[in-house]
């Protein structure tokens, strides 16, 4: 594919995110709760929980999460229902449910502004107040939105505007990329970009598989990157060491 | 007595006792491992090349690799837990170990999880024949037998009315189960467990709990012990109770408790002198 320069109207390049910001426990009350903007789009996700008692239709021997999106204008409607979904499916596969069976833990979404890539706003902030609140999870979840233009390039992290001029986007949700005193696994490079699996892929509109296949590549990078940052913004919160052997 | 690797495991126990720490961290779960049987004792192996110790973790980091630790007995604290041939972490926080074999994750969250031995401050919230409700701030509620205090009969079984607050200590806690509490300590004396009657009770992080109750004594309690006198309650769950004589005290001593959480030694003590000038 040749290389096209798309003109993104903030200046961005074609792999460029916007500025990212997290800001944990910020709630008074909740027991986790995390901010998390991109640009202008920004979501404050809490957590209450786990509190005992399962819903009716929800299996005992686990625990269980529900979620709650609230929008920042307007009812609640089917696309609200629709991301309720789709966030609980996502946090369910990080979370591990065994450990408290019989529990409830609720998530409530908050927008604050949306200028693009909402959902994947919305599951990092969920996963930021999840690990504030302490429960237990098997990795995070790190998830980004990547474009596929008319003219055949991909571009990462679409604003509103972008989002509808192009033929088609995706919502991709990857693990975290992992610290381990294992040796590197050496197959690693004949996996391919999806060698630690993909979590959720939610697509709007028509595009080849071939360019989704891009698209996974190029947002598996892009989200080794905030995957980074999500760390970096968890050491800095660690109070000191007040309780270290003297 | 051999040392026989096992056809579908690894020659490593991983053991399941509770401990006590001087200082931070809750004892062990346990982590069941179905095919070791052997009985060593253990031997100390070098550790891993890299070592996550000491350094936040984030849920998914993998700290440890049993394979390159044979035969040896590793206890888990909270916030790890095992995942086929590897120990990999739950909760984010800072990795902690203990020579020679006790590793947790140390974090600081508004919610508690109950271990054994653990003392607590909880809030009755119903009350049936054999067991009084209590509110610990845990995922369940937890039950304390009507039976569990010193010289406990059927004739006197105490009346504690909803919103009783009771310093008690943890007796059973597993996942799967309501935790179990009891207002006398192992000998069978009543020692301090009980119903804690006035004074004020507010609600913080369990780091804060933790050191608050560190060796040797807190910077901030210290600071504040030297000129005024109170005395004071600490739940693990993050709950903690103040009472003195005046109403002002105890507004002061709790404030100055709130305000010390990201503070140092030095930095609380330089606080507590500021709020003591306001009250002069």
């Amino acid at each position: 594919m040749g290389a096209m320069t798309v003109d993104r109207a903030d200046g961005r390049s074609v792999n460029q995110l916007r500025p990212l910001a997290c800001s944990r426990n910020i709630l008074h009350r909740a027991h986790g709760s995390a901010r998390w903007s991109q640009g202008d789009t920004i979501v404050l996700a809490a957590v209450y929980g786990p509190k005992a008692g399962t819903k009716k239709g929800e299996n005992p021997e686990k625990a269980s999460i529900e979620v709650i999106w609230k929008p920042k204008t307007g009812q609640i409607g089917k696309l609200e229902k629709e991301y309720e979904m789709i966030l609980k499916r996502t946090l369910q596969s990080i979370c591990l449910m065994t450990i408290h069976p019989n529990t409830t833990t609720s998530i409530i979404v908050q927008v604050f502004g949306d200028d693009g890539a909402l959902l994947p706003c919305a599951i990092n902030a969920s996963c930021a107040a999840l690990v504030d609140a302490g429960i237990p999870l098997k990795h995070l979840a790190v998830a980004i939105c990547c474009g596929f233009t008319e003219g055949g390039s991909v571009i990462l992290d679409p604003t509103k505007a972008e989002e509808q001029k192009i033929q088609a986007f995706a919502y991709l949700v990857f693990p975290n990329s992992p610290l381990s005193v294992l040796p590197s696994a050496p197959s690693a490079e004949v996996d391919g970009p999806i060698e630690n699996g993909i979590i959720t892929s939610v697509t709007h509109g028509v595009m080849p598989v071939v360019d989704y296949f891009n698209c996974l590549e190029r947002g598996r990078a892009a989200c080794a990157k905030i995957s980074e940052f999500h760390r970096r913004s968890l050491e800095s919160q660690v109070p000191g060491d007040l309780t270290k052997a003297t | 007595m051999p040392h026989h690797k096992l056809a579908a495991g690894i020659p490593c126990r991983i053991c399941s006792l509770p401990f006590a720490l001087p200082r931070s961290s809750a004892p062990t779960r346990s982590v069941p491992k179905e095919t070791l049987t052997s009985e060593m004792n253990a031997e100390t192996s070098d550790a891993p090349p890299t070592s996550l110790v000491d350094r936040t973790v984030v849920p998914g980091d993998t700290v440890l690799d049993l394979t390159a630790m044979a035969s040896q007995t590793i206890k888990l604290g909270a916030g790890l837990r095992q995942d086929c041939d590897t120990i990999s972490v739950m909760k984010a926080g800072k990795l902690r170990l203990s020579k020679p074999n006790k590793y947790w994750v140390e974090s600081s969250h508004k919610r508690y999880v109950p271990c054994v031995e653990d003392t607590v401050l909880g809030i009755v919230v119903d009350c049936k024949p054999d067991n009084f409700l209590v509110d610990i701030k845990a995922p369940t509620l937890a039950f304390l037998p009507v039976l569990a205090f010193e010289g406990g009969t059927r004739r006197n079984i105490p009346k504690f009315e909803i919103g009783t607050l009771l310093y008690v200590r943890v007796v059973k806690a597993n996942n799967s189960m309501n935790p179990e509490l009891s207002c006398v300590d192992e000998t069978g004396k009543a020692s301090e467990f009980g119903q804690l009657k006035d004074g004020y009770m507010f609600e913080t992080s369990t780091g804060l709990s933790r050191m608050l109750l560190s060796s040797p004594t807190c910077p901030v309690l210290e600071a504040l012990g030297k000129s005024l006198s109170y005395e004071i309650a600490v739940g693990l769950n993050g709950r903690v109770w103040v009472n003195a004589s005046s109403p002002s005290t105890v507004i002061l001593v709790s404030n100055a408790i709130m305000n010390s959480e990201s503070l140092s030694g030095v930095q609380q003590k330089i606080m507590v002198e500021k709020l003591m000038q306001r009250l002069q």
